[in-house]
């Protein structure tokens, strides 16, 4: 084994022109590499027990500060779906409408966070690319509405100005930290947590200082016109849209089409597990790097987009929004960065999410915990070796190799 | 360590070349990183003066530069201001560079400093409630460290005996942090934020006060001024002149020669790891109570990315204890540097002003590129036994 551990260090020095691929950088796509090393049914065991073992620990948490855990599974049961059978799923209840509306947003920044995962690079700064989309976007909306006819066409076209808006800002503002780290090293888990400080800084003073509608004490956008939303075939009266979930989806879709499909997907992909590979075959690793930031962070600013269009219909200060970007990063982790399975990990969230919210309104459970339980979801994600070990253990099998 | 240092090195063998030669083949091999520091230097002004409808001719005109009062800018109180806002961050970094030297990289640092700011304010309220003396103030210090001890004890176990990706693991302990420090604030004090608490008194010195300067600075201080410059000292001293210095750096650079030399690299690890949790909570517990009064737990909580910008402090400072605490100090400055803007009139608004120390982190990490980092970070190690 020893001898083992030499051999990584050794092969970043033979690894071509990788003149800025620091110590770091190889460590991260090794780690990476390693998640994704494990079989498929080995992974989908990992992110159940990751889960599962979270959510239990959440509810000793629960049992420990001195709540009612009972109450807590009953009100998440009913928070996420809005009914104890499976027939009144669909009826006449907006619960589930409450579960899909995170669900929608999860599923693209999840997607957001994959793209760059898979390729090898770590964009932790999802959160501050869809700060600034949805910005773009209601700036967008704030700006162009008035001046364009009224009616479905009218806003149909201002939401598809909006959107292109979002997804330039969000791909501009991730494509800095690609630049830094392709051409100058620097460490993008790092460039990117500080420039979602300074997204949210800015934003909050673009805010306050030019769309404010006068007078107002809270620093937002006005509301956008009624006319600039997503058509509600079902769960009317709702913030949740099908066509958000279409987009989700199909969000999910192409980037999985993209990633497995086609050779730009090929040349991200085996250039974060293959560096060596990927640069003999040709591929430019610099700019790899910044085209998969650049295409994260399209992706996070159309989940901006999304969600302003979708659930907020005006802007406020970032400080305030959920943080989806993080949470994201669980997400894809869950999914083993895998486009198409961000659908289901998604889908949990969005559970967790409408059922934190819900425990919070019913009992005094502070929302927080969930927080927290995504953050154990991460933890036991990282460590598969804990599985495995357990598996053994209990004579399980299924997870040799 | 990859082609870049080798052609450093060739360079410096040859004897023949003059300097002007040496330093424009650095420049060149360089180009790309003076490029993007450039650029960014240049993208965030440019921003900013549209942004603020500064004209931008104004930007390029040095009588404009040249006539600011920067005597104004760095005063005593700014030195004062700097230091007490570098504490934190020099103590965080100095625990994530043991951490890295033994070969586990840290990025938890900020989730530990978020458990470390509300382990502190909790446990004095335990004590004590909102008036707590002292002592009772100290005792929350300790157990914050201790708790500290305990958490990177499981953390440690997770990445050096389940093998945990170190990475994933650290950003899941700030996502811990994240959660679970408002969740023991909200069942501590109903809401995500502290109420109002005591925080460590100034002590001064008799006599050596009264050196100018230095004296304000360094003997009429806060008393964890003189606890975080005594953990850098000692640090430094360890790493570099004592044999478990050396085990640490082996730890990292050629876990192999450790074992076969009879030390246990795991053994080695989880101290470098525990004692980087320890200081880590040392410097949330700090924020908490010792300079600040009270828990904030609002947004990214009261820590704010300063355990991020530990890890560009000791990236910046080489891995160099003192060095570390330095490029803290800058840090603290371009915390403290938007007070000492608004004092000389140059008015822009603090929501912008803000974002400095975060910019500042960005340009020198662009500036160091990257560095050299210990080979064997981030590989588990197995002994032969």
């Amino acid at each position: 084994m020893s001898s083992t551990d030499t051999t990584p260090a050794a092969s970043d020095d033979a690894s071509g022109d990788g003149t800025d691929a620091g110590g770091d950088d190889s460590l991260g796509r090794r780690a990476l590499a390693r998640l994704v090393d494990a079989s498929i049914f080995e992974r989908l065991g990992i992110a159940v027990a990751s889960t599962l073992l979270a959510l239990l620990i959440g509810l000793v948490v629960v049992a420990a500060a001195g709540y009612d855990p009972v109450l807590f599974i009953d009100n998440m049961v009913y928070g996420i779906f809005g009914t104890y059978s499976v027939a009144d799923l669909f009826g006449t209840n907006n619960r589930l409408a409450q579960t899909l509306r995170p669900t929608v947003t999860f599923i693209i920044t999840g997607v957001a966070v994959a793209i760059a995962f898979r390729a090898g690079v770590f964009n932790i700064g999802v959160q501050g690319q869809f700060v600034v989309g949805g910005f773009a976007a209601a700036a967008t909306i704030v700006s162009i509405a008035g001046s364009l006819p009224g009616g479905a066409a009218g806003g149909a076209m201002v939401i598809v100005v909006a959107t292109i808006a979002a997804i330039a800002a969000g791909g501009l503002y991730a494509m800095l930290p690609g630049i830094l780290k392709a051409y100058a090293g620097a460490n993008e888990i790092i460039t990117t947590i500080m420039l979602n400080f300074v997204a949210s800084g800015v934003v909050f003073w673009l805010l306050d200082a030019y769309f404010r509608p006068g007078g107002t004490f809270f620093v937002r956008t006005e509301r956008f016109p009624e006319h600039v939303s997503f058509p509600q075939p079902i769960f009317e009266g709702t913030s949740f849209s099908v066509v958000g979930l279409a987009i989700a989806l199909l969000t999910a879709g192409v980037v999985f089409w993209i990633m497995e499909r086609t050779r730009f997907g090929y040349d991200l992909v085996t250039s974060g597990h293959q560096a060596d590979a990927a640069s003999y075959s040709g591929v430019d690793a610099k700019r790899t790097i910044v085209a998969t930031m650049t295409f994260s962070g399209m992706v996070a600013g159309l989940a901006g987009a999304v969600y302003v269009i979708m659930v907020l219909s005006y802007f406020s200060d970032p400080a305030t929004l959920p943080t989806f970007g993080f949470d994201a990063i669980a997400v894809s982790l869950l999914a083993a960065n895998n486009p198409l399975g961000v659908i289901p990990a998604g889908l949990l969230f969005g559970g967790l999410e409408s059922g934190g919210n819900f425990v919070n309104q019913s009992s005094d459970v502070p929302r927080q915990l969930i927080d927290g339980v995504v953050g154990l979801v991460v933890l036991f994600v990282a460590a598969p070796e804990l599985f495995r070990m357990a598996g053994k253990r209990m004579d399980v099998g299924g997870d040799e190799q | 360590m990859s082609s870049e240092d080798s052609e450093r090195g060739s360079q410096s063998d040859d004897g023949e070349r003059s300097t002007a030669d040496v330093v424009s083949d650095a420049v060149y091999d360089n180009r790309w990183r003076l490029f993007g520091v450039v650029a960014t230097l240049l993208g965030f002004v440019f921003v900013a003066a549209l942004l603020t409808d500064v004209p931008l001719t104004k930007l390029v005109d040095i009588e404009f530069w040249l006539g600011l009062p920067y005597g104004d800018v760095f005063t005593v109180g700014f030195a004062e201001r700097a230091l007490q806002a570098a504490m934190p961050i020099a103590l965080a970094a100095i625990g994530g560079l043991y951490a890295e030297k033994s070969g586990v990289f840290n990025i938890g640092l900020e989730g530990f400093m978020i458990f470390g700011a509300v382990n502190a304010a909790a446990v004095s309220w335990i004590l004590a409630g909102g008036s707590a003396s002292q002592l009772d103030l100290w005792i929350a210090l300790v157990a914050t460290v201790l708790l500290g001890l305990i958490y990177t004890a499981v953390f440690a176990v997770l990445t050096i005996r389940y093998k945990a990706d170190q990475i994933v693991a650290g950003l899941a302990v700030w996502f811990l942090g994240l959660g679970f420090g408002p969740f023991t604030a909200v069942v501590m004090w109903g809401g995500v934020s502290s109420p109002p608490l005591s925080s460590l008194d100034t002590v001064t010195v008799p006599v050596l006060a009264e050196i100018p300067v230095l004296g304000r600075l360094l003997f009429d201080a806060n008393p964890l001024l003189w606890v975080t410059i005594a953990i850098v000292l000692a640090s430094y001293v360890v790493l570099y002149r004592t044999r478990y210095g050396y085990w640490i750096q082996a730890a990292g650079e050629n876990p192999e020669a450790l074992d076969t030399a009879g030390v246990s690299v795991r053994r080695v690890r989880y101290a470098a790891v525990m004692f980087s949790g320890a200081v880590a909570a040392l410097a949330g517990g700090m924020l908490s109570i010792g300079i600040g009064n009270g828990f904030t737990g609002t947004g990214t909580t009261m820590v704010d990315g300063r355990g991020w910008i530990a890890i560009v402090a000791y990236l910046f400072g080489n891995y160099n204890p003192i060095l570390t605490a330095l490029a803290s100090l800058l840090f603290g400055a371009a915390q403290m540097l938007r007070i000492q803007l608004g004092t000389i009139g140059v008015d822009l608004p603090s929501s912008l002003l803000e974002q400095f120390p975060y910019v500042t982190v960005i340009v020198v990490l662009t500036l160091v590129g990257a560095t050299r980092v210990p080979s064997a970070v981030g590989e588990s190690y197995e002994s032969e036994e």
